[in-house]
């Protein structure tokens, strides 16, 4: 089933109005790891310690503060910087359409399922909604106050159903300029017998054939080790790197060995 | 990029071995407060305690667990991690390639980069080239720590950028709304088409981020405006001069000092 | 926005609005802030090194709002070299280090105008290599008493077996640094013995100086400022620029500038222009270098 509701708003614009429930799209279960001290293991806790006093102090006690210059803070509530509008707005406003194809999907960050709220008199026109924004193939770049803080998100049509997705800001994302990735020559053979290789090599996107067989073999080596038996510690080899006079050669031998 | 990457290893695809690292593409830009103590603002600092021993607990005597029983833990050590499934600890290796626009983007989880390592280069400028013009992307499992990832490797403005993914029974379906199905009428729909027309852009986020940062600094000029700054006090509360030995000294130079001036 | 390339060691730079006028009621350019920083490279260069930077930026000029940023710009070269420190939530925050010419030129394109530094090295951060005495006078005390206290204070040092170095600070305030570079050095030894000293200095010259923080004991003393020895304190690094009416330079001094009463009624007298600080830094040498060399021992501890 899908996840559970986790808020109620509206998405508005002009003088459109759409009632929504969000719903968590994605659930993870992993092995959890905690932190224990090597002594006695016992998990360890998180303390705030005052600087000074050098004494736990407890949540009530601590404020928060901007620093704005060495050593001084201007006090904030930083649910006020955190919000764009005040916690009861429930309105996932968008400012702007944006043609989907030009995000680039590094902003994109946690996704919801957008389901129409009919407990909501207004409960309509959901459908409308995901029909013009896929025959026009676009986005809306919105924002909402949730939890206290407040989003960027994109508003997108896929299927019947809408999704919204949190945003990352422009100054999150490392630009690929700043990795300073050197040039290198290529040759025409070799991007041919490359892009010839990469064809063999394609497959259709089939998510459900991959499984996390790594959990389960980590929940083996866990038991193994509570039955007390010992565990092999394997060092794995490192692939040999293909040297760049090589390129070529080994280019070719792969493509007759995809054959 | 930065000096430490969070991986490094070898990508391969085929018979093509390329050496890179693995460096992060996002750095939170989320507003950082520091917690200070209300009653006179002195910075707080996190510390690791153990709550048998009430001490505070270096990093070095930290250990990760896996509890089987109620505070019953079984350690494991990063080689015996690596143990697990050794082979994908050390290399992506790329088993298939697939068009990337059939990957709903509900499977992105994280994006990262691939910054070749000596001698990698060529290969990499290669694989990111091929990839670019065949509009491909590779998929590959992949574990970094002690979690196993399914991730595509991408080209992205001639980097390879990689990015894990969801596994599908991670993904939970979709609520199909259709029961409640309404009618849409045509009026609705072109009041709608309308209004999106109208308010049609180009993508910046740039903008975003700028107006962002500009609300921050508005807040703070206005509060700055309301109270000034506040400071932590210096430890001028605690008494004593110091340590005796060291106030006698001080006081014995003090008065040679003295008389010479 | 107008831009200009240049070419570092094989390193390319892009740098804008160099016509920009940063010191508006004096006249001096984002241009001419980095020729400066370009010339007085070699000596900041070793005072700025494998140290985590603050950047106090200026974009629209000392006269308007500055940003305080202690997280590395993530829209940087990938050669600035960079290095990840704890914080309290938890998160790690990258910070820049300036230990070349390149990032220093980068770190002055985006007008960072002052560079703050900690007094201990990013890889060894409870490790002070210093301890410092911020000296600073209340609103009716002048560079005259600044003066005063810091002889005293040199003697009483010196009288402990410990050599020390001045530095301009702001208008009318002085920087003491005593070297220490070695590893055993903890900041509670530096706070500790420089409380002492604060505690000794009032005692005995309480109408001249004052240990305390609160603004009203200051007036016409001369504060000293022993608080700024922790591990989360940053100082004004030598050299730099002071991003106020004039650009002035954070300059080391010699002792013997402040012994010479006459002309010490001025505060002008004691500031260092920009062109001052290179021609005196290209005709002596770095006078702060024992700052970084040195190895004292707190005694009595």
């Amino acid at each position: 089933m899908a996840g559970a509701t986790i808020w109620k708003g509206y998405i508005h614009f002009g003088d459109t109005d759409v009632p929504v429930k969000l719903h968590t799209a994605i659930k993870e279960e992993r092995i959890q790891f905690h932190l224990l001290h090597k002594r006695d293991q016992v998990r360890v806790r998180q303390q705030m310690v005052c600087a000074y006093e050098k004494q736990p102090v407890p949540a009530e006690e601590q404020s928060k503060g901007f620093e704005v210059e060495d050593g001084k803070y201007i006090i904030v509530d930083p649910e006020e910087l955190e919000q764009t509008a005040p916690e009861s707005s429930r309105m996932i406003e968008v400012h702007e359409f944006v043609k989907t194809g030009q995000i680039d999907p590094i902003f994109l960050d946690r996704v919801y399922y957008l389901e129409p709220d009919i407990t909501n008199i207004q409960g309509k026109g959901y459908n409308a909604l995901v029909r013009a924004l896929k025959e026009m193939d676009v986005t809306g770049i919105c924002t909402w106050t949730m939890r206290k803080r407040s989003y960027l998100g994109a508003l997108q049509a896929r299927g019947r159903v809408l999704r919204l997705n949190t945003m990352r800001y422009a100054d999150e994302v490392i630009p690929v300029e700043s990795l300073q990735l050197p040039d290198v020559p290529l040759s025409e053979k070799e991007l041919k017998i490359g892009s010839e290789l990469i064809e063999k090599l394609t497959a259709a996107f089939e998510p459900g054939k991959f499984e996390n067989e790594h959990e389960k073999k980590l929940q083996d080596m866990i038991e193994k080790k509570a039955r007390g038996e010992k565990i092999a510690v394997l060092v794995p080899r490192r692939l040999k790197p293909t040297e760049s006079d090589q390129l070529l050669q080994v280019l070719e031998a792969s493509l007759k060995k995809a054959a | 990029m930065a000096v430490q990457g969070i991986w490094s290893g070898t990508i391969s695809f085929s018979l093509v071995a390329i050496p890179v690292r693995l460096v992060t593409a996002v750095e939170p830009g989320r507003v950082s407060f520091r917690l200070l103590h209300k009653k006179d603002y002195s910075p707080l600092t996190r510390k690791m305690v153990c709550p048998k021993e009430e001490t505070k607990v270096p990093r070095d005597e930290i250990v990760r667990g896996y509890e089987i029983a109620p505070d019953q833990y079984i350690l494991m050590t990063d080689e015996e991690l690596e143990s697990v499934s050794p082979e994908r600890s050390r290399t992506i290796e790329i088993t298939e390639f697939i068009d990337m626009k059939e990957v709903d983007p509900i499977y992105y989880d994280r994006p990262y980069y691939l910054v070749p390592s000596k001698g990698g280069e060529k290969a990499y400028r290669l694989l990111v080239e091929v990839m670019r013009r065949t509009n491909r992307a590779g998929l590959a499992k992949f574990v970094l720590a002690e979690r196993e990832y399914l991730v595509a490797v991408t080209p992205r403005d001639g980097a390879l950028a990689l990015t894990t993914l969801h596994y599908s029974e991670e993904v939970l379906p979709e609520e199909d709304p259709s029961p409640k199905k309404e009618k849409i009428t045509a009026d609705e729909e072109s009041r709608i088409k309308k209004s999106v027309k109208k308010m049609i852009e180009d993508f910046d986020p740039g903008k975003y981020a700028n107006e962002r940062r500009k609300k921050l600094m508005d807040l703070l000029e206005a509060k700055a405006k309301e109270k000034a700054p506040v400071e932590a006090p210096a430890v001028e509360e605690e008494e004593g001069e110091g340590p005796a030995d060291l106030v006698a000294a001080l006081e014995e130079s003090m008065r040679k000092v003295k008389e010479k001036r | 926005m107008n831009r200009t390339f240049v070419e570092i060691r094989e390193r390319r730079l892009s740098l804008s609005n160099l016509g920009k006028d940063l010191y508006p009621s004096y006249g001096f350019t984002k241009g001419r802030i980095l020729e400066y920083y370009r010339r007085i490279a070699p000596f900041i260069l070793p005072h700025l090194k494998d140290r985590a930077l603050t950047l106090k930026r200026y974009p629209e000029g000392v006269e308007r709002d500055f940003f305080f940023e202690k997280r590395c710009p993530s829209h940087r070269p990938a050669w600035v070299k960079t290095a990840e420190i704890p914080q309290d939530d938890g998160e790690r925050m990258t910070v820049c280090l300036v230990n070349d010419l390149e990032t220093l030129i980068w770190a002055e394109n985006l007008a960072s105008v002052e560079l703050h530094v900690p007094l201990a090295r990013i890889n060894f951060p409870e490790t002070p290599d210093f301890m410092v005495f911020d000296l600073d006078p209340g609103d009716r005390a002048g560079i005259l008493e600044c003066a005063r206290v810091a002889l005293i204070l040199r003697d009483l040092l010196s009288r402990m077996e410990l050599a020390s170095y001045v530095k301009t600070s702001g208008k009318k305030g002085l920087h003491v640094y005593v070297p220490l570079n070695r590893k055993e050095t903890t900041f509670e030894d530096t706070k500790t013995f420089s409380k002492a000293v604060a505690a000794i200095m009032q005692k005995h010259y309480p109408d001249l100086v004052t240990a305390k923080m609160a603004k009203k004991e200051r007036n016409a003393k001369v504060f000293i400022n022993w608080s700024q020895n922790d591990a989360s304190k940053t100082m004004v690094c030598v050299y730099s620029l002071r991003a106020r009416e004039k650009p002035v330079v954070y300059f080391p001094l010699e002792w013997r500038e402040l012994e010479n009463p006459a002309g010490l009624d001025d505060p002008e007298k004691l500031q260092v222009t920009h062109s001052e600080a290179l021609s005196r830094a290209e005709k002596k040498g770095d006078l702060f270098q024992e700052v970084l060399v040195k190895e004292q021992k707190l005694p009595h501890l």
